[in-house]
């Protein structure tokens, strides 16, 4: 759902856009009023730079649902306490202004004070008095997580997070096998296995025995996480059925 | 399960150190290579080039005069030991070139040889026995490089420069002193001083070398006899007369700074660096080079990119033949030139006049490498 409402504009509106201001490439379409070329080149390239703008935005969300700021505090708690929990109150800041907003602007029109009501200058005025409220909020909200965290001896010796992880087994192979994946690829954009060029035409590295396993190593990689849930989703069920 | 990941790990390790000593041992291509002392470039090079679709570059020297052979491996049919090493020597006027290789090579190669002084003709011929064999084009910026397309082997020649012809060309016929009582153009005081000209016969106005000052466009004087900027929007077009002009587009700096060239546009440039042979053009009265240059590129399916510049009040030509300005160095771009002159304003001010000679060249050195003259 969010890929069709999102994502496909994004793509269709660079891909639209690009070919307006970047007139280089082999084949020409068609000519602009201004004597400048349209061309395919452009035109592919604004796509994949839309493609490319949507997998960086799906990379944040994701590492967002992963790294959730505990994780975030228990790898860089010790290491530099004051930048994490900086770093991790930033990062649940927007989240949490979200849903306060929602409970003051809910409180201030349950005393009639609604910001779809009245006229303009009766709803600006309700809602610079929300966003008053909000900012006085965020402020003393700031502060209290500091206090709160220096009371709890955050950032002393010999404190413990509240999440703890262990290197097991499981953690070991998996490192070893996303290095694996990792330095693997590394070597094939080095030895230009995943070369792509747009302009002046589109060139791309051969597809053969040279390529082919860099790009089965590329998506072995890719698909790590979805095995991994797959798994874990069938041990629960088969663990759920057996209680 | 730990040994099978170790030896996976050991098997990439493996192949990847393999993979990159194995590109070291091999000649590069893409580097200049020297021709080796008895001249001969093995058939082995030679059949890389073709299949890998290279440019390479052999260089050598001889009698303290270096030259360069630039081979297109698209150009190559049949491949053979060559033998690359030429003999220059110095005579009076130009430049004595004795071939090493008797048989024709079978394709162009561009021979390039870097003379130690400047000729001021921007072409030359290569002479045998008084018969002209090969045309030369001559680049470079403080000192020349002589360019040869050499396809049938003469043993002997030599290189001497052409007689620059434009001075008797039309700009020099239009120079009719009619400067003293030029009642009828506009007067030369004041901060107008710019606008200093005199009207032609061929309706443009000419400058009479008395102007001072930069125009609004930031243009400096135009020298004495060379026509003055018509600004686009005063440009009238009559439909109904029709001139002709000769319109040429080359690159062929480009192949004396292969080295300087973005990778990815080697394939663009031509092996002779003509992208468009001088062809007889026709156009209006009153169209500017750049009308000229749009339309013929269209016609020609060569890619050409423009941009309005307002601050000159001229179109800038950003790329030809997806050659863009910066692709050979950072000095590099496209310049025009009208009967041997480099105008020092845009190509949308320079209106044309009836059997002009037009040349869009690829300069890697803002100018100097292609005859321009003057500084900045």
């Amino acid at each position: 759902m969010f890929l069709l409402k999102y994502c496909l504009p994004m793509v269709l509106l660079t891909a639209f856009i690009n070919p307006a201001f970047n007139h280089a490439g082999a084949t020409t379409l068609l000519y602009f009023p201004n004597g400048n070329p349209l061309t395919l080149e452009s035109i592919l390239y604004g796509f994949s730079a839309g493609v490319m703008i949507i997998t960086t935005l799906m990379w944040f969300s994701s590492s967002n649902r992963v790294m959730t700021t505990d994780k975030f505090i228990y790898l860089f708690g010790k290491v530099i306490p004051a930048l994490s929990l900086v770093l991790s109150m930033s990062l649940r800041f927007v989240p949490k202004f979200k849903s306060q907003m929602q409970t003051v602007t809910e409180a201030q029109r349950s005393i009639g004070k609604d910001v779809g009501n009245g006229s303009l200058f009766e709803r600006t005025k309700t809602a610079i008095h929300i966003f008053s409220i909000m900012i006085t909020w965020s402020l003393e909200n700031a502060i209290e997580t500091a206090d709160s965290m220096k009371s709890r001896g955050y950032g002393l010796k010999g404190r413990t997070a509240f999440s703890i992880y262990r290197f097991e087994e499981r953690d070991k192979y998996a490192l070893i096998w996303l290095s694996f994946c990792g330095l693997f690829i590394i070597a094939g954009t080095l030895l230009n296995a995943f070369g792509f060029r747009y302009f002046p035409d589109i060139r791309y590295a051969a597809f053969d025995m040279t390529t082919i396993p860099f790009y089965c190593v590329y998506s072995a990689l890719c698909i790590t996480p979805v095995i991994l849930n797959y798994k874990e989703e069938k041990k629960w069920k088969i663990s759920v059925s057996e209680m | 399960m730990k040994r099978i990941i170790c030896l996976i790990l050991a098997f990439v390790l493996l192949m990847t150190t393999t993979a990159c000593s194995g590109n070291f041992t091999q000649v590069n291509l893409n580097e200049p290579i020297a021709i080796p002392e008895n001249g001969i470039v093995e058939k082995s090079v030679l059949d890389r080039v073709k299949n890998e679709n290279a440019i390479a570059t052999f260089t050598g020297s001889s009698n303290d005069i270096k030259y360069e052979w630039t081979v297109f491996g698209s150009d190559i049919n049949e491949t053979k030991d060559l033998n690359l090493s030429v003999v220059l020597n110095k005579s009076d006027k130009g430049v004595k070139v004795n071939f090493t290789e008797t048989k024709d090579f079978g394709f162009p190669a561009l021979l390039s040889i870097h003379i130690k002084e400047k000729w001021s003709a921007d072409s030359a011929t290569a002479f045998n026995g008084g018969k002209g064999v090969y045309s030369v084009s001559v680049t470079g910026s403080k000192t020349s490089i002589l360019n040869i397309s050499v396809n049938k082997i003469v043993p002997e020649i030599e290189i001497l420069p052409d007689e620059t012809n434009y001075t008797e060309d039309t700009t020099a016929e239009n120079t009719n002193p009619t400067g003293n009582d030029s009642s009828d153009t506009t007067t030369t005081n004041g901060k107008d001083n710019y606008l200093s000209g005199v009207q032609n016969s061929d309706d443009r106005v000419y400058s009479d070398g008395t102007a001072t000052g930069k125009d609004k466009y930031d243009t400096d004087p135009v020298p004495e006899g060379k026509p003055m900027p018509v600004e686009p929007e005063n440009q009238e077009i009559n439909n109904k007369k029709t001139y002709t002009c000769t319109f040429s587009v080359e690159c062929s700096t480009v192949l004396n700074n292969l080295s300087d060239l973005d990778p990815d546009k080697r394939h663009l440039v031509p092996s002779d660096g003509v992208i468009l042979p001088p062809t007889k053009v026709t156009f209006y009265e009153g169209e500017s080079v750049y009308d000229v240059l749009q339309r013929v590129c269209k016609e020609k399916n060569i890619h050409m990119e423009s941009s309005w510049t307002p601050v000159y009040n001229s179109a800038y030509i950003e790329g030809i033949n997806n050659l863009y300005e910066f692709d050979c160095g950072e000095l590099s771009g496209w310049m025009y030139r009208v009967n041997g002159w480099y105008p020092n304003y845009g190509c949308s001010r320079y209106q044309l006049a009836d059997g002009e000679k037009v040349e869009w060249r690829y300069t890697c050195d803002l100018g100097n490498d292609v005859g321009r003259e003057g500084t900045w």
